[in-house]
C-alpha cells in the first residue's frame, strides 16, 4: 500500500520528456517468491492495477497491464534464476546476484510498461514515441526497483 | 468429465487471467475516452468492410433478378420514348412552335418545298396558304432567326422574299447599342448581308448580334438575323456599312414558322390615317 501511495503521489508526476512515467507498483509482483499460487499471484496483480487506475483515471490499463505481469513472472523467474524448481525463494539480488536480478526486473517492467503504454497509445500512429516511452519508463522503473531492494536489503 | 475438470483446474490461473484481462479491457473500453472512441471507430471500420463484403457476394448472387427488373425498366422506358416521340411529332403538327418569340405571338410552322439562292431576287415557297392563316407581309422565321417575309400567298402556298433578295429590306438594330439600320442584300454570297445606315459615332463590335428592331409590324423585336464580321464605310461616307453574316442556313433550310398574328391592324390603320393626312 506505501509503494502504490508512493506511487499514485510521487512517481505519476514524472514524465521526463513528457511521456516518460514510472510505474514502481510492478515492483510488489517482482517480489512474490516462487510458490506462490498462480491465481492468487494474478488476482493480487489485478487488485493492484484496479487500484492503481482508480487513483490515476487509467480505467482498466494498468490492471489489465498487471495482470499480464502476474501470468509472466512465475515464468521470467524461472528463466533468470539458478534455483532448482521445487525449491523456494525470493526474488532479491542476495538469492539471484545483481545481474540476474536486474534482468529479471528489467525483463518483468518492459513486460509491464510495453502493455500499459500499448494499450495507452492503443494505435500505430506515433509508435516512436511509444518506444521512447516504454523503454525510458521500463528503465527507469528498473532503476528505482534496484535502488528500492539495495535500500530495503540495508535495512534489513 | 473427470479429465475434463482436471484440465480445468490444471490450467486454471490461465481462465482467471483470460476473465481478469476481459474485466480489464470492459473497464477501459466502457470508459468515455480515447480507446473507446478507438476502439468504436476500428470496430465500426472491420463491421463496414465485413457488410461491404457480405453485400459484394449477396449483390452478385442477386444479378439475376437485377438485371430482369432492368430489362424490364428498360423495356417501359421504351415504351414511353416511342409514346413521347408521338406526342412531339402532333404537337409540332399543331404548328404551335416559338423560336424563342414572346409567348403572345403565334406561329404557324410551315416546310420549304422550293428556294432559289443564286439569283438576284430568291424566292422561297413555303407548304402553307391562306387557308391556314397565312397572309403577305407576315414574317418567316426559323430556329436560327430571320428567314424573310411573305410576299404572296395561294390557298395551300406562300411565296416567302428571303433575306438573300436583292429587293429585301428589313429593319435591324445591333443588340447592345441598339442603333438600327436596314439590311440590304447583294447578290453573291448566301450567308451574307449588309447593314446599312448605321451612325459612325456607333460602337460597333465585331461579332455584335444584329437583330429586328420591332419598328415594322412584320418582325417583334428581338429576332436574331446575323454577327457583324466587318465593318466599313458606306459609298456616301456618312454611316456605316456592316458586313452581316446571317445566322439562318439557307442551303439547308428545312423547316420554317411563319408569325401570323403579330401585325396590328389597329397600328395599321393609325399609321395609314397619318400618312393620309399628311398628304392632303
Amino acid at each position: 500500500m506505501l509503494l502504490l501511495a508512493l506511487q499514485i503521489s510521487i512517481f505519476n508526476q514524472i514524465h521526463i520528456g513528457g511521456d516518460v512515467t514510472p510505474l514502481l507498483i510492478g515492483y510488489m509482483l517482482v517480489c512474490f517468491q516462487n510458490d506462490v499460487s498462480r491465481t492468487g499471484l494474478l488476482v493480487w496483480g489485478f487488485l493492484t492495477g484496479f487500484l492503481f487506475d482508480m487513483f490515476s483515471n487509467t480505467a482498466g490499463m494498468a490492471s489489465a497491464s498487471c495482470t499480464l505481469l502476474a501470468m509472466m513472472q512465475p515464468k521470467l523467474l524461472k528463466l533468470f534464476s539458478t534455483f532448482d524448481p521445487n525449491e523456494i525463494f525470493t526474488p532479491n539480488i542476495q538469492s539471484m546476484g545483481l545481474w540476474r536480478y536486474l534482468t529479471y526486473v528489467f525483463f518483468c517492467m518492459l513486460v509491464l510498461h510495453t502493455a500499459f503504454y500499448a494499450l495507452d497509445a492503443f494505435t500505430l500512429q506515433n509508435w516512436p514515441l511509444t518506444l521512447i516511452a516504454i523503454g525510458g519508463s521500463t528503465a527507469m522503473a528498473t532503476l528505482l526497483c534496484l535502488f528500492s531492494e539495495m535500500f530495503v536489503r540495508r535495512r534489513k | 468429465m473427470w479429465s475434463l475438470t482436471e484440465f480445468f483446474l490444471k490450467h486454471k490461473h490461465w481462465f482467471v487471467f483470460l476473465l481478469l484481462e476481459v474485466v480489464s479491457l470492459l473497464g477501459l473500453f466502457s470508459y468515455d475516452g480515447y480507446q473507446k472512441s478507438v476502439y468504436f471507430t476500428t470496430a465500426n471500420g472491420i463491421v463496414g468492410n465485413i457488410y461491404s463484403a457480405v453485400s459484394s457476394v449477396t449483390s452478385y448472387l442477386t444479378l439475376t433478378s437485377t438485371n430482369r427488373e432492368l430489362e424490364a425498366d428498360n423495356e417501359r422506358m421504351r415504351q414511353e420514348i416511342i409514346h413521347l416521340k408521338a406526342k412531339l411529332k402532333v404537337a409540332n403538327a399543331d404548328s404551335i412552335v416559338n423560336h424563342g418569340l414572346p409567348r403572345h405571338y403565334s406561329v404557324v410552322s410551315a416546310q420549304v418545298v422550293n428556294a432559289t439562292l443564286h439569283r438576284s431576287n430568291n424566292l422561297i415557297t413555303i407548304n402553307r396558304g391562306t387557308k391556314d392563316g397565312i397572309r403577305p407581309e407576315m414574317g418567316v422565321v426559323c430556329s436560327r432567326g430571320v428567314v424573310g417575309v411573305v410576299c404572296l400567298c395561294s390557298t395551300n402556298y406562300s411565296i416567302v422574299l428571303p433575306l438573300v433578295n436583292t429587293t429585301s429590306r428589313i429593319s435591324c438594330r445591333l443588340r447592345h447599342s441598339e442603333y438600327f439600320g436596314t439590311l440590304q442584300w447583294k447578290r453573291g454570297q448566301s450567308d451574307i448581308t449588309y447593314a446599312t445606315g448605321i451612325p459612325r459615332h456607333a460602337k460597333v463590335k465585331m461579332g455584335e448580334v444584329v437583330e429586328t428592331n420591332g419598328y415594322s409590324d412584320i418582325f417583334p423585336p428581338g429576332i436574331p438575323i446575323g454577327f457583324v464580321k466587318r465593318v466599313e464605310d458606306s459609298a456616301d461616307g456618312m454611316s456605316y456599312l456592316l458586313k452581316v453574316g446571317i445566322f439562318a442556313n439557307f442551303e439547308n433550310l428545312r423547316e420554317v414558322s411563319v408569325i401570323t398574328d403579330y401585325t396590328q391592324p389597329e397600328r395599321k390603320i393609325l399609321e395609314e390615317q397619318a400618312d393620309s393626312l399628311t398628304l392632303n
